[in-house]
């Protein structure tokens, strides 16, 4: 299925931020925004949220979990043996450990989970809309299939009178983003 | 909120993101000065150096080394220490910096990141190599072995230094990969050669800049720099456990961990100094790499300095104080004077005195004087380490049982290796990653610029 787009370039972040709050005054689905930088107030108007803080922090749950079990597995259980006339279940010499490894656990599974759920992986080729978007170029991306001839129209005029320096429109076979 | 005006720009010359983004790709793009394959063989040269010691250590043993029954840590462990501090610069650079929104690392943290991986895979080198059969180093992971099963003792500070090292490397590479992502899109999308561009979209693994993709970069990045600010703090503490379980006189002090963090630092900014003083002028970069950064570096060295050399006097001290008549002889017959008096001024004179140098605003604005600065903190912390490590064990208890060291042609072999694999991957990273970061660039370009005002 053939999808369309409209494509608004700007070259300004104050124009840019502007240009998607009329969109959304005007009740237009912005199909996705794409800029050089993180610009914040872009998550705000589009209501983009990330879970991966509350991720992360189930991961280092399980990973201080896990490790303190393996170590007492591995101390008391398995193969006892006593290391300076220390307890065999030494908690306070086992604590250096579990902070590494809970450390390490979280980075790689926030990494596995980022790379999952943005879908950036090697080998992967997102949809590029517009090129100019990782250089120097704001890019707004408004999806006229769904829409009539007259408001697709309108979208463009819109983002053309914030101060969009192009408007392009543009069709995609299959969209991967 | 980070728009001060005492600070200056961050980016100076009021530069638009498309020239930004010119500007820092342009080194991977211009042609080559002849200075790159010169440096590029001298470093390749001290690799083949390394590669054949490592060969004749592997092959024969460590006997090939000058370490002996009494000294039986020597360069290895130097050198590991001081390879492990110069890796402590990305992580303090960039995470510290990153989780005090300190927006000045801007231009620095890449290089400061790819210097601690090398810097990393240089260190963990040497005690693998310690180990003597480095074909059974994969015996200190814990697995359930044939061996009883048998596991590591977990309560061991060199184990928790392997766990420590291994972590700290991956953690860090992913972090420094992590920050490339949008800049590789940058080159991908800027290259006009087809292979550079199917190379490029392969490592940027699909990166457009799209708002969901940002959001979660920055929330990863947050997360990955706050936990990953313990290992600044952890990775060479536990390096500096190493030392203070043993009994050893001058070893067996609880004020190591702290000493051997602060020394890390120092060794790390040193040498980002020294690298980012030469970036800065072969590449012509002055508009991103300003006087202010470099003067704000300048003057967290002289902090680090006097904690330095308030270290190093308080050691002293609590070895005169604590009547302990060993401590006493270590420090004050085999530092201050004795056989390695050398080494121990040479430490005081590089990391406390000279230092000091930065008082002056001239100074910290000169980059012949930078650079000097900086190496000659190098080279103290590398005769800081060799102090530690060589005089603590060399006269210890028992005078039949003294004896001294010197390194080896294949000791000198592996440490002048690892620096030829350090040359080579920060060469190697100048011609092909983008040297600073080109997004993160462009989201300060405007602190400071005339139009703010």
């Amino acid at each position: 299925m053939t999808r369309t787009f409209k494509i608004g370039i700007f070259s300004d972040e104050e124009k840019f931020i502007s240009g998607i709050k009329n969109l959304q005054e005007q009740e237009f689905q912005i199909h996705d925004v794409f800029t050089p930088y993180p610009v914040h107030e872009v998550f705000h108007l589009l209501k983009r949220r990330s879970r991966l803080p509350t991720a992360a922090y189930f991961f280092g749950l399980f990973a201080i979990i896990a490790t303190l079990a393996f170590l007492y597995y591995t101390s008391v259980v398995d193969w006892p043996i006593v290391y300076g006339g220390k307890p065999f279940n030494s908690f306070p010499s086992f604590i250096v450990v579990t902070i590494v490894l809970t450390i390490f656990t979280v980075t790689i599974a926030s990494l596995a989970l980022f790379s999952a759920r943005s879908k950036l992986f090697p080998g992967r080729e997102n949809t590029i809309f517009d090129h100019r978007a990782t250089d120097d170029k704001f890019v707004i991306v408004v999806e006229t299939e769904i829409m009539d001839a007259a408001s697709a129209e309108r979208a463009g005029k819109l983002m053309e009178e914030q101060g969009a320096i192009e408007i392009i429109d543009k069709k995609f076979e299959k969209i991967a983003s | 909120m980070y728009n001060s005006k005492i600070r200056g720009p961050l980016v100076e010359g009021n530069k638009t993101f498309g020239q930004i983004t010119r500007d820092v790709i342009a080194p991977m793009e211009v042609r080559l000065g002849l200075w790159w394959p010169i440096v590029f063989g001298i470093s390749t040269a001290a690799g083949i150096y390394g590669f054949y010691s490592i060969y004749i250590t592997v092959y024969k043993g460590i006997g090939t080394w000058g370490v002996n029954n009494t000294v039986g840590w020597g360069w290895a462990i130097v050198n590991f220490v001081w390879w492990i501090g110069i890796g402590h610069a990305g992580t303090a650079f960039s995470i510290f910096l990153l989780i005090l929104r300190q927006k000045w690392r801007t231009s620095i943290n890449r290089a400061a990141e790819a210097m601690t991986v090398f810097a990393v895979i240089s260190a963990a080198l040497f005690p693998a190599l310690h180990m003597g059969r480095v074909w059974l180093a994969f015996y200190i992971f814990p697995y359930p072995n044939t061996r009883g099963p048998l596991w590591v003792n977990f309560n061991s500070p060199l184990f928790w230094d392997f766990t420590a090292i291994t972590a700290y490397l991956l953690i860090s590479a992913s972090f420094w990969y992590l920050g490339m992502l949008p800049d590789l899109a940058t080159v991908r999308d800027k290259s006009t050669s087809k292979i550079r561009k199917a190379l490029y979209a392969f490592f940027s693994l699909g990166w457009t800049g799209s708002s969901r993709h940002w959001i979660r970069y920055e929330s990863l990045s947050f997360i990955l720099g706050g936990i990953a600010a313990v290992l600044v703090v952890s990775v060479h503490s536990i390096v500096a456990t190493d030392f203070a379980v043993g009994i050893e006189p001058g070893w067996h002090s609880t004020i190591f961990p702290p000493f051997f963090v602060v020394g890390a630092i120092f060794s790390g900014f040193a040498m980002v100094m020294t690298l980012m003083v030469l970036i800065r002028k072969i590449y012509h970069l002055t508009d991103y790499i300003t006087d202010n950064h470099l003067d704000a570096i300048a003057r967290i060295l002289i902090f680090i300095s006097l904690i330095m050399g308030t270290a190093y006097l308080s050691e002293v001290f609590i070895a005169w104080y604590s009547g302990n008549e060993f401590e006493m002889f270590t420090f004050f017959r085999n530092r201050i004077t004795g056989e390695y008096t050398m080494q121990f001024w040479g430490m005081i004179v590089c990391n406390a005195v000279i230092p000091q140098l930065f008082w002056f605003r001239k100074i910290r604005r000169n980059w012949i004087w930078l650079l000097m600065v900086s190496l000659s903190i190098n080279i103290g912390m590398w005769l800081e380490r060799f102090n530690i490590v060589i005089t603590s064990l060399n006269k210890d208890y028992l005078p039949s049982n003294w004896a001294s060291y010197t390194p080896t042609p294949i000791d000198i072999g592996v440490f002048v290796g690892t620096l030829g694999l350090f040359g080579i991957g920060v060469l190697l990273f100048m011609r092909y990653i983008p040297m600073m970061a080109i997004s993160e660039l462009k989201s300060v370009a405007h602190i400071g610029n005339k139009q703010e005002d």
